[in-house]
C-alpha cells in the first residue's frame, strides 16, 4: 500500500484553485482495430466539483474513463490523478462500472460487494478488521441500503443496485469518483435522490467524475462538463459547454432541437 | 491414504474407487464453480478433450503406463489447449465459443488418431489407455490416491487463499482492474485450476464426460445457496457424493464409470432445478399459481362489492356478466370467498358477509394507496431506497409514507375531479 493509507476525502471548502485536478488526461487515443474511437482526447477535471461526461452514445464516453483507469489498452495518452500517474495513484480513485458490466445473479449478498471496497485498502490477503466492518455498514446506511445487506444482490431493483455500487465506491475512501451511466434504467425519483447524494458527496469535498446522458439535469446538477465524441468537443463550466453550438457540433444533424431545449433532449440518449 | 482405505465399512477395492471418486468430486466440484460462473462452463469441456492426446502422447513418449506420467502429459496437454484458446480469442476476431471449439474437436481428434495408432502397433500394454475415454474407476491404484490428494488439496488450499482476488475478479472485472487486480492473469489462474481438477477427474470419469462433474456440482449447488463463500464448499461436498455413488454403482454394475457419475449427477441437477427452495422451477410455478388465483379472487371480491353497491344482489351469472370475466373463474373465486366466509347466499343471489365487506375495503384501499403512488410518490422523499410493492405498499414503504400519501391523494383529489369533469365534458 502506498502512503496514503488513511485515504480519506480531503477537507471541504477548499476551493478547486489551489488543488492539482482531480483527474487530467492527456492526449487520449484508442482504436478497437483500425476505427478510432477516442481521438486526441484532453480533459482535466477539476478537483472538489462534480463533472459529467456527455456525449452520444457511441462518442467514447466509456472508452474514455476504462482507458483513464489502464482497464484497456490505449494508443497513446497518459492520465493524471491528483497530478501523480494513475497507476501510482490507484488508492485515490474509486470506479463504478456501468451497471450491466456484471451479472447480477452472480451469487453474492449486498454487503459483501460493499466489503469488496474495503479488500484493495486493507490488504487482499488479511481479515477485514472490524473498523472496516463498521464502515461497511456505514457506506449502506448513506445510501439508504441499510435494509438490504443481506440480500443477493439479483433481488434488487435497477436503482438499488446502483446505490450498492455506489456505496462500494464509498467504502473505498477514495476522494476521486468514476461513475459510467449510473443513471441509466433508473426512475427519476431514484435519479434525483443519487444526484443529491452526489452533490452531498462534493460538498465534503470529494471530486466526482459521471458519464451522463441526460442533458437536461446536467445544467442543473453539474458544475463541470466535457462534451465527447470521439474528439473532446467542449470543456469547461456546465453553462459555457452545454449551449446550442456545442451540442451542434457534438451531436450533429437533428441537434438543432437538442439547442432549442436542452431539458426535453432525451430522443438521442440510449 | 491407508488409514482412510482401513477407516471406510467398505472391502479394499470398493474403499479406493470411493476415496478416488469423492477426491475428484471434491475437486471438480469446487473448482467447477469458477467456471460455470464465468459462464465458461464449455472450456472445462475443452480442456478435458484436450487432455486426451496428452495421455497418448506421454505413452508413446515414454512407454510408461502408470497413471502419474499420463497425467503430466494430459495436464501438458490441457495448457497447451487453454493457451490455445485464450490465444485464439485475443488475436482474431474469433468468438470464444468458436474458439473453444475448434480446441475440442481437433485434440480430441489427434487423441483419437493416436489412440488407434497405439492400439494397432503396440502390445497388451495399451490396453488401459481407452479408460481415459469413458472412466474407470476400478483400475485406481492406491497411489494415484496419493497424487490425486495432494493435487486436490494443494488447488483448494490456493483458492482459499486467494479468494477474494478470485471472488472480485469473477464478480466485477472492470472493478477489480481498476482497484490494481492483475485481472488477465488472474483469469488464466481460474483456467489453469480446471486443468488441475481435469487432471485428477480424467481417469475416473473420462474425457468426453469430464465437463459433467465441473459444471453438476456448481449448478446443483448455485439452486440452493446465494453466497459464494458457501457455493464452493457445497459444491465440493454434491461432486463428492455424486463421485462416490455413481462409481460404487459402476463398479457393481461392471459398467464404465463416467456415465453412471454423470447421471446420477443429472438426477441431482434435476431435483435441485424443480424443487430448490426459493428458485426451483415447481417452487416458482406454486408461488406464480398462488399470486394469479389471489388476483383473481380479489378482482372477483371487488367486482362483488361494486356490484352490490350500485344495485340488488347479483347472481353469478350476472356478475360475470358485469365484469366482464368467464363464469368458470368467477365460480372459482366464489368458492374460495365462500370458503373463506366472506360470502352470503341469497337463493341464487350473493351478499359479502361483514368479513368480505371488509375485505374488499381492504382491497380497494390498496389499490387507491398505488394509485396515489402513481401519481404523488415523487412528492414523497423517501429517505432511503425503499422500493413500493404494489402488492403490500404499506409494508413496502412504512406507515409513514402510506398516510402521506393518503393525505396528498385526498388533497389532490379536488384537482382530479375537475380533470374528469373535463374529460367528460369533452
Ligand atoms: N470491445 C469493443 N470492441 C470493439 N468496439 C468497441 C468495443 N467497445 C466499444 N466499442 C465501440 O467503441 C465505440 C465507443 O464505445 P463506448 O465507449 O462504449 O461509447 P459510449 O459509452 O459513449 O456509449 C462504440 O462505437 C462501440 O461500438
Ligand atoms: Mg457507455
Amino acid at each position: 500500500m502506498s502512503a496514503h493509507q488513511d485515504g480519506g476525502p480531503p477537507t471541504a471548502g477548499r476551493g478547486a484553485g489551489d488543488r492539482a485536478p482531480a483527474l487530467e488526461i492527456r492526449r487520449m487515443t484508442v482504436s478497437y482495430g483500425a476505427r478510432p474511437v477516442l481521438w486526441d482526447v484532453d480533459a482535466s477535471f477539476p478537483a472538489g466539483r462534480l463533472s459529467a461526461i456527455v456525449g452520444p452514445n457511441g462518442a467514447g464516453k466509456s472508452t474514455l474513463l476504462k482507458a483513464a483507469l489502464g482497464l484497456i489498452p490505449a494508443d497513446a495518452g497518459q492520465t493524471l490523478v491528483e497530478g501523480r500517474p494513475v497507476g501510482a495513484a490507484r488508492d485515490r480513485v474509486a470506479y463504478v462500472p456501468q451497471r450491466d458490466a456484471v451479472d447480477w445473479d452472480f451469487p453474492i449478498t449486498v454487503r459483501e460487494v460493499v466489503e469488496m471496497g474495503r479488500y484493495a485498502p486493507t490488504g487482499w490477503f488479511r481479515r477485514v478488521p472490524r473498523r472496516d466492518a463498521a464502515l461497511v455498514d456505514d457506506c449502506l446506511e448513506r445510501v439508504g441500503m441499510g435494509d438490504f445487506r443481506g440480500r443477493q444482490i439479483g433481488q434488487l431493483s435497477g436503482g438499488q443496485r446502483q446505490r450498492v455500487f455506489i456505496a462500494r465506491a464509498l467504502a473505498q475512501q477514495a476522494p476521486l469518483l468514476l461513475m459510467d451511466e449510473p443513471f441509466s434504467g433508473v426512475d427519476a425519483r431514484t435519479e434525483a435522490s443519487i444526484l443529491e447524494l452526489l452533490a452531498a458527496l462534493r460538498d465534503e469535498g470529494r471530486s466526482i467524475v459521471v458519464v451522463h446522458h441526460d442533458l437536461g439535469t446536467v445544467r442543473g446538477a453539474f458544475d463541470h462538463a466535457l462534451l465527447l465524441n470521439v474528439r473532446a468537443v467542449a470543456e469547461g463550466p456546465v453553462a459555457e459547454v452545454v449551449t446550442r453550438e456545442t451540442l451542434a457540433r457534438a451531436y450533429g444533424a437533428g441537434a438543432d432541437a437538442v439547442g432549442r431545449d436542452a431539458g426535453e433532449a432525451l430522443s438521442w440518449a440510449g | 491414504m491407508g488409514w482412510l482405505i482401513d477407516l471406510l465399512p467398505l472391502n479394499y477395492s470398493d474403499a479406493v474407487v470411493a476415496i478416488g471418486a469423492a477426491l475428484l468430486g471434491i475437486a471438480a466440484g469446487a473448482l467447477g464453480v469458477f467456471a460455470v460462473l464465468r459462464q465458461r462452463s464449455l472450456v472445462g469441456d475443452a480442456l478435458a478433450h484436450a487432455a486426451l492426446p496428452g495421455v497418448c502422447v506421454a505413452f508413446l513418449a515414454t512407454g510408461a503406463k502408470d497413471a502419474t506420467t499420463l497425467l503430466v502429459g494430459a495436464a501438458l496437454a490441457g495448457l497447451v489447449g487453454a493457451l490455445l484458446m485464450v490465444g485464439i480469442e485475443r488475436t482474431s476476431r474469433v468468438r470464444p465459443d468458436a474458439a473453444i471449439g475448434v480446441v475440442l474437436s481437433s485434440f480430441f481428434s489427434l487423441g483419437i488418431v493416436l489412440l488407434t495408432h497405439i492400439a494397432s502397433t503396440n502390445d497388451a500394454n495399451q490396453a488401459g489407455l481407452d479408460t481415459y475415454l469413458f472412466g474407470q474407476a476400478a483400475g485406481l491404484l492406491e497411489r494415484d490416491l496419493d497424487v490425486m490428494a495432494v493435487l486436490a488439496v494443494v488447488a483448494l488450499a490456493v483458492v482459499a487463499l486467494a479468494f477474494r482476488p478470485l471472488k472480485t475478479t469473477l464478480f466485477d472485472p472492470a472493478f477489480a482492474g481498476a482497484v490494481g487486480l492483475p485481472v488477465r492473469l488472474l483469469e488464466i489462474f481460474m483456467t489453469m485450476l480446471l486443468v488441475v481438477a481435469v487432471v485428477i477427474g480424467l481417469r475416473t470419469v473420462g474425457a468426453i464426460l469430464m465437463v459433467a462433474m465441473l459444471v453438476v456440482p456448481a449448478v446443483a449447488a448455485r439452486q440452493l445457496c446465494n453466497r459464494l463463500s458457501l457455493l464452493i464448499p457445497l459444491a465440493a461436498l454434491i461432486g463428492a457424493a455424486v463421485g462416490v455413488a455413481g462409481a460404487l454403482i459402476a463398479a457393481r454394475a461392471e459398467v464404465p464409470t463416467g456415465p453412471v457419475i454423470v447421471l446420477v449427477g443429472f438426477a441431482v441437477v434435476l431435483a435441485t432445478v424443480l424443487l430448490a427452495p426459493g428458485r426451483g422451477v415447481l417452487w416458482r410455478g406454486r408461488k406464480l399459481a398462488r399470486d394469479r388465483r389471489r388476483a383473481l379472487v380479489e378482482g372477483v371480491l371487488v367486482d362483488l362489492e361494486t356490484t352490490i353497491h350500485a344495485g340488488p344482489p347479483p347472481t353469478p351469472r350476472e356478475l360475470a356478466l358485469a365484469s366482464g370475466r368467464p363464469r368458470r373463474q368467477v365460480a372459482r373465486a366464489l368458492s374460495a370467498l365462500d370458503r373463506a366466509g366472506m360470502l352470503a347466499r341469497d337463493g341464487e343471489r350473493i351478499h359479502l358477509t361483514e368479513s368480505g365487506a371488509a375485505a374488499a375495503h381492504a382491497v380497494l384501499e390498496r389499490r387507491d394507496l398505488w394509485s396515489a403512488w402513481l401519481e404523488h410518490g415523487w412528492k414523497l422523499r423517501l429517505p432511503d431506497a425503499r422500493e413500493p410493492d404494489p402488492t403490500d405498499l404499506r409494508a413496502s414503504l412504512g406507515d409513514d409514507c402510506a398516510d402521506e400519501l393518503r393525505r396528498l391523494a385526498l388533497a389532490g383529489d379536488g384537482g382530479g375531479a375537475a380533470g374528469d369533469a373535463g374529460q367528460g365534458a369533452r
